[in-house]
């Protein structure tokens, strides 16, 4: 059904077939039967004491009217003992509807919420395991707008639908049962018509549907819109773009306006339609039933009781206009939702998974590429049959010009993405044989654009820790020993002596002494709050803390003064001692240490060797380096 | 009866899972959620009448169609009489279709009557709500970079979105058709009072407890639907940051924690709505349940006159139906009220960002920017972020006109609040900036913007093409300039080998493309601006370094006569400024050119000789020299 593809949802016309809709809408039901079905209990228990109500009335004002109109001495004192019982019956039966009612009301909601509850964490499931492509090409507003306010669409459905529903149905059931004791041929003749009249709205509400919809992607533009906008305030600002931001949101606000005009007038259309239907019955009561009096196979007194109940039955049916409208926005939102549950993983666990082997002795994290190819569109390879082999423990750095796709490389070794061709093997294993959560357990990786969230400094770098620390599926156990390796610590270090050790190795020391907050001091969010070589630290410190087996630096220092610099390479000699590294970067001056050099262009491995080798090759690297020595130093 | 009960809902409450009591902490929870609740009712709807104002009469007529609806819908019953005393019961058959005509006339009338009602309504709502919408987007236009910095975009977009949405029902036809309940309420207890008043005040006494009990009710109610607004807007801010951020989730393998921190908040909302649930089925079974209890009470008390003759029957019986009459619409009331409680809850979040005046100001009546060239002038200039941190403290420095000036100091050091401040992003504490010896807060802030172009240190891109991008959505700029732009940063080889080439749709924030490649664009969209100064911070941080050089060399060709202030780190893009201003703790510590610091042998010197020694130490066993302290 669907195919992993990482087209974004909406991108073309989404169906989803009746049956997988029906399928995922019991799912949800499912779990609260029992509350709908004791709901509706309750719904019935209240409708009949109501019911009932107008009964006891009109027998109590029936005695009076005999008692008051007659002649003669009544023992009034008798009939008035028995309206009284009758008004305390009546009020009795408030009570009891009530009761009822709450109850109803209470169940039949709380699982609409119960079921909203589930829905929102089955989307966070299931967006948490939808892979880097997915949300590269799916605007971050779009599905903003899914998970917000579809969702809270979805819970309408559930519940409101459904009292309304039993309320028609009970009181369809009532009045029909006593509408055939009183004449079956008129209660046919009334039916009649129904089944023409449906037809009819059943287009109105094909439109109502579709309209629906497009109001739904509408708003998902508004909210992309804003999205954006807001997390570009800074560039819209400084280049006076306010104006024209406007103008664009105006536009996007007032299609959304038609649209919700054009739903307006559907909407109406089918309220007038229903009325139509639901008065209907009394014309036709009107029609035939005269007939039937006149010719007098009906008598009157039969005549008024039927064409009450026809009456009564209209405001339920016209409410049934109202709950038609809530069930199409209900499942057009539900069909929105679904649309990205549906959307299979693009990077999936093998189904006979590996493992990689234990850290056995000293090096681990042997890293190899075999022959691979990769491109993020088809087409554009973005890596061409790249082969190399990172020793374990060794240090590997990784240049090449912008865009020759030295983070990619990188991207793949955690499994980001997969390779369209060639194989990555990690300590032997193919990577895509290994759990992808193992895999990325053992990775400490420092994206080239530092991303934080909007939690303390502290919490921060504790990002990767919390997930050892409270994730009972992860086998990793939280790592106790000192980041620098220290061969002659015995025992286990705390978390908090780990992360001060951190904030050292990572430079950030000064700054976190500078913050009179220290660690708890608040970021913004992606940690606009702080400065971006501060920003590009706390990634460092947060990767360094999960006591990775491959460490990825992907130009992890561009934003750091070349002192700053120094002192957290110095730093990271004695922490890359033992695993893998790989420091991709544009420095060279930081290259000469470094076990193995991969030079990239345009996607292929053009040389590769250490820092000498390289230079007395004379190739790409070395003029490289030349050309930036030689700037460097034309001062000197 | 005025609000002023406040909630503080701090964010970080305490829940009960170990995760929380061992000090883990969700995704967006540092930011605590504002004082609700400082809005009476009555204000509320007056803001909100403010919007509805202008499409009055739209709502007058609305309604004025409520009754004309139920009017026609009560001809009914009227033809239904007069088909029974006149035709059934005489066994008269000519004229009946006549009726029959009627009726079915004011049903089509009715379904008629019903379309336009309905459909005017959502109408003028909607259009209210179209004005309300674009009043807060073009507010939140105009507040300062630092209200941003504080309040994480999905706390702001639930504003925008959701809680707005929130008030369509509320604008559209809540409003209107409780007027019109309110209307029928009145005119029923005028009916009464008129019919009977003594049994009307009898048959009204539970009125009173009704209102009182509805007073209490709202209390609850509304507390309720604050924290769920509250909630709300916590649940999607932590929604909003892990879509953002997902990729950085997977990589640390957070994913169960971070949707068990959701599930969390999850619930707390869906509690929260529980508790709204409980009492707003209350209130309605209530006064469903009221209705009848006075229909039994009436019948109690009513009975005994009637039987004693104080009222007659007819009396009797008229008020019983006048009575289902009644609350009939307050049942309707009542249903709309929880709706009306929940849009109260929304606008009171809306009207507060609407309130928040968190805004940079530009002068009332601003002076004309200077004759060009500039020269710019920050003089004693202080500065924090928050209350606390001092960043800036007594700043000074001159940019002569058409001077290249270089800006250095470690991380976090201040640079790029010297930029902020320069366009006024931030308003400085205290000092001045002067451009050609004017205070720069005496300028419009759209025209002092634009006399900059800045390559801000993290380059955000739109969703679009890469032209849109450069040109920044203004057709008039002509193609060759946008070309002759990219290829002075050399972009023009990368754009035109993407597909599309100028045409290549961009991603969300350009993700699309390498971090290098991003930050050339950046760079050649502040070029295409050809703007008096030029101001990039660490513009070129991610592009390798021989494009680097190539791009400095076309610039210092082309923008011989423009000013221009660059942070960096790498030395080649500092060496040939004109001018290296060195800053540290706040302060200017040196400057002057690569060679006169050079010889003054300082920070900026020790800076150069670190780089330079890594670099001369080719393959050497240990290439490291002892890092220096920068803080001495
Ligand atoms: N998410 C993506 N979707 C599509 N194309 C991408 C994506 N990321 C990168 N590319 C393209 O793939 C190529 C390699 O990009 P990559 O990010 O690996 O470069 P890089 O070597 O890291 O560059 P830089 O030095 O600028 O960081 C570039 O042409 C880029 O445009
Ligand atoms: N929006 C902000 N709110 C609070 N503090 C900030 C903000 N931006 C930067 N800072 C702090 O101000 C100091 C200087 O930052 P910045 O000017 O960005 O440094 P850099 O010299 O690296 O550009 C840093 O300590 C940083 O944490
Ligand atoms: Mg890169
Ligand atoms: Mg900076």
């Amino acid at each position: 059904m669907a195919t992993p593809s990482d087209k974004p949802p909406g991108s073309e016309e989404f169906a989803l077939p009746p049956d997988v809709r029906r399928r995922r809408l019991w799912q949800y039901f499912r779990p609260y039967l029992k509350w709908f079905l004791a709901g509706s209990v309750f719904l019935v228990l209240t409708n009949l004491a109501t019911l009932s109500i107008p009964q006891y009335l009109g027998d109590a004002v029936q005695l009076l009217r005999e008692t008051v109109g007659a002649p003669g001495d009544f023992d009034t004192s008798a009939v008035r003992s028995e309206v009284i019982t009758a008004s305390i019956i009546i009020i009795a039966l408030a009570i009891g509807a009530a009761v009822a009612r709450i109850f109803s009301r209470i169940t039949i909601f709380n699982a609409g919420r119960y079921i909203e509850f589930d829905v929102r964490n089955a989307l966070y499931d299931h967006l948490a395991k939808l892979s880097p492509a997915f949300y590269g090409a799916t605007p971050t507003g779009d599905l903003t707008s899914r998970t917000t306010n579809d969702v809270t669409y979805v819970r309408l459905l559930y519940a409101l639908p459904f009292l309304h529903i039993v309320n028609t149905l009970v009181a369809y059931s009532i009045a029909l049962t006593r509408m055939v004791g009183v004449d079956w041929r008129l209660t046919l003749a009334c039916i009649l018509p129904y089944p023409f009249l449906l037809f009819g709205l059943r287009r109105v509400m094909y439109a109502l549907f579709t309209q629906t919809k497009v109001v739904q992607a509408k708003l998902s533009d508004l909210s992309t819109h804003i999205q954006e906008n807001l997390s570009g305030i800074d560039v819209v600002k400084s280049y006076v773009l306010e104006q024209r931001e406007c103008e664009h949101y105006g536009e996007e606000n007032e299609t959304y306006f038609q649209e919700n005009l054009k739903l307006a007038k559907i909407r109406a259309l089918m309220n007038a339609l229903i009325i139509l239907i639901a008065s209907t019955g009394t014309l036709v009561v009107l029609i035939v039933g005269s007939r039937f009096v006149i010719d007098g196979s009906m008598n009157l007194g039969e005549f008024v009781e039927f064409n009450g109940y026809i009456v009564a039955l209209v405001p339920p049916t016209i409410a049934l206009g109202w709950v038609f409208a809530i069930y199409h926005r209900g499942i057009a939102a539900f069909d929105r939702v679904s649309e990205l549950l549906e959307h299979e993983p693009q990077l999936q666990d093998p189904d006979d998974p590996g493992s990689l082997p234990e850290p056995s002795g000293q090096h681990v994290g042997e890293i190899v590429f075999d022959d691979v190819s990769f491109s993020y569109d088809g087409d554009d390879a973005a890596l061409k049959d790249v082969s190399l082999t990172i020793p374990a423990g060794s240090t590997a750095a990784i240049v090449g010009k912008t865009g020759s796709g030295k983070s990619t490389l990188v991207r793949l070794i955690a499994r980001m993405y997969d390779p369209d061709e060639g194989e990555i093997r990690i300590d032997g294993v193919p990577v895509d044989r290994i759990p992808l959560r193992d895999l990325r357990c053992e990775i400490g990786f420092v994206p080239q654009e530092p991303f934080l969230f909007s939690m303390t400094v502290g919490q921060n770098m504790r990002f990767g820790l919390d997930s050892l620390a409270y994730d009972s599926t992860l086998d990793k156990a939280l790592p106790d020993e000192p980041l620098l390796g220290d061969e002659s610590f015995e025992g286990a270090l705390t978390q908090r002596d780990r992360i001060q050790e951190a904030i050292d190795i990572a430079a950030l020391r000064g700054d976190i002494d500078g913050f009179r907050e220290g660690l708890e001091t608040l970021v913004g969010e992606r940690g606009v709050t702080l400065s971006g070589g501060q920003k590009q630290r706390v990634t460092i410190a947060r990767a360094l803390l999960v006591n990775p087996r491959i460490l990825i630096l992907d130009d992890a220092l561009a934003s750091v003064d070349t002192h700053t610099e120094r002192r957290i390479l110095h730093q990271l000699d004695t922490i890359m001692q033992g695993r893998t590294s790989i420091m991709l970067t544009h420095r060279f001056n930081a290259l000469t240490e470094v076990d193995k050099i991969f030079v990239l262009d345009d996607g292929r491995i053009v040389e590769q060797g250490t820092h000498g080798e390289l230079i007395e090759q004379n190739g790409v690297y070395a003029q490289m380096y030349q050309r930036q020595k030689l700037r460097e130093q034309y001062d000197q | 009866m005025s609000d002023t009960d406040s909630t503080t809902e701090s964010d970080a409450s305490n829940g009960s899972t170990d995760r929380k009591d061992k000090g883990g902490a969700a995704i967006g929870s540092g930011f605590q959620e504002r004082k609700l609740g400082k809005f009476a009712d009555t204000a509320l709807v007056r803001r909100l009448w403010k919007y509805m104002r202008p499409y009055r009469w739209l709502f007058v007529v609305c309604l004025l169609l409520l009754p004309a609806v139920s009017a026609v819908s009560l001809v009914q019953p009227w033809m239904l009489q007069i088909a029974i005393d006149d035709y059934l019961i005489p066994g008269e058959f000519d004229g009946l279709w006549f009726i029959m005509v009627v009726y079915a006339g004011t049903v089509v009338g009715h379904a008629f009557l019903t379309y336009w009602q309905q459909y005017l309504m959502k109408y003028a709502g909607n259009l209210a709500l179209r004005d309300l919408r674009q009043d807060i987007f073009d507010h939140v236009q105009q507040l300062a970079s630092s209200f941003f910095k504080k309040t994480p975009v999905g706390r702001l977009m639930t504003r925008m979105t959701t809680d707005t949405e929130n008030l369509e029902e509320a604008l559209s036809s809540g409003l209107v058709t409780m007027a019109g309940d309110l209307l029928t309420v009145f005119a029923i207890v005028v009916i009464l009072m008129v019919v009977n008043w003594q049994l009307a005040l009898a048959s009204f006494i539970v009125v009173p407890f009704l209102i009182g009990f509805t007073a209490v009710l709202r209390y609850f109610l509304r507390k309720a639907y604050r924290t769920v607004r509250t909630k709300i807007a916590r649940l999607y801010a932590h929604l909003q940051e892990s879509i953002t951020g997902m990729d950085v989730i997977q990589l640390f393998v957070r994913e169960k924690v971070s949707r068990d921190e959701y599930s969390d908040i999850n619930a707390e909302y869906r509690d929260a709505n529980i508790r709204a649930i409980r009492w707003d089925a209350i209130l309605y079974a209530v006064i469903e349940a009221a209705g009848s209890i006075t229909i039994g009470a009436i019948l109690w008390y009513g009975s005994g006159q009637a039987l004693e003759g104080i009222v007659t029957l007819g009396v009797l019986v008229a008020f019983i139906e006048y009575m289902q009459k009644f609350f009939k619409p307050i049942r309707n009331l009542a249903e709309k009220y929880n709706l009306l409680q929940n849009a109260m809850a929304s606008s009171e979040r809306i009207f507060e960002l609407l309130d928040t005046d968190e805004i940079i100001e530009s002068p009332a009546d601003p002076e004309p920017l200077p004759q060009r060239p500039y020269r710019i002038e920050f003089r004693d200039v202080h500065f924090s972020y928050t209350d606390d941190e001092t960043v800036l403290d007594g700043l000074n420095f001159e940019i002569e006109p058409c001077e290249r000036v270089a800006l250095v100091g470690h991380t976090g050091a201040g640079k790029s609040t010297v930029i902020n401040l320069l366009t006024r992003l931030y308003d400085i504490d205290d000092g001045q900036i002067l451009i050609n010896g004017r205070d720069i807060r005496n300028f419009d802030i759209h025209q002092l913007r634009s006399q900059f172009a800045v390559v801000l240190q993290d380059v955000f891109l739109f969703r679009g093409t890469i032209l849109e991008n450069l040109t920044l959505g203004d057709d008039s700029v002509p193609f060759d300039r946008v070309r002759e732009a990219a290829e002075m940063v050399y972009a023009d080889e990368l754009i035109n080998s993407l597909p599309g080439g100028y045409e290549f749709e961009l991603a969300e924030r350009g993700s699309n493309l390498s971090s290098g490649e991003k930050q050339l664009l950046a760079f050649a969209r502040a070029l295409i601006l050809d703007p008096e100064v030029l101001v990039l911070d660490e513009a070129t941080a991610n592009v390798d370094t021989d494009t680097e050089a190539l791009i400095q060399k076309a610039i210092e060709r082309l923008l011989a006569h423009q000013t221009s202030l660059v942070v960096a780190h790498r030395l080649s893009t500092i060496q040939s400024a004109d001018r290296i201003l060195v800053l540290d703790d706040g302060q200017l510590v040196e400057q002057g050119s690569h060679d006169e610091l050079m010889e003054l042998g300082g920070h900026y010197a020790r800076l150069v000789q670190l780089q330079y020694a890594t670099t001369a130490s080719t393959g050497g066993e240990d290439g490291f020299i002892e890092p220096l302290d920068h803080d001495d």
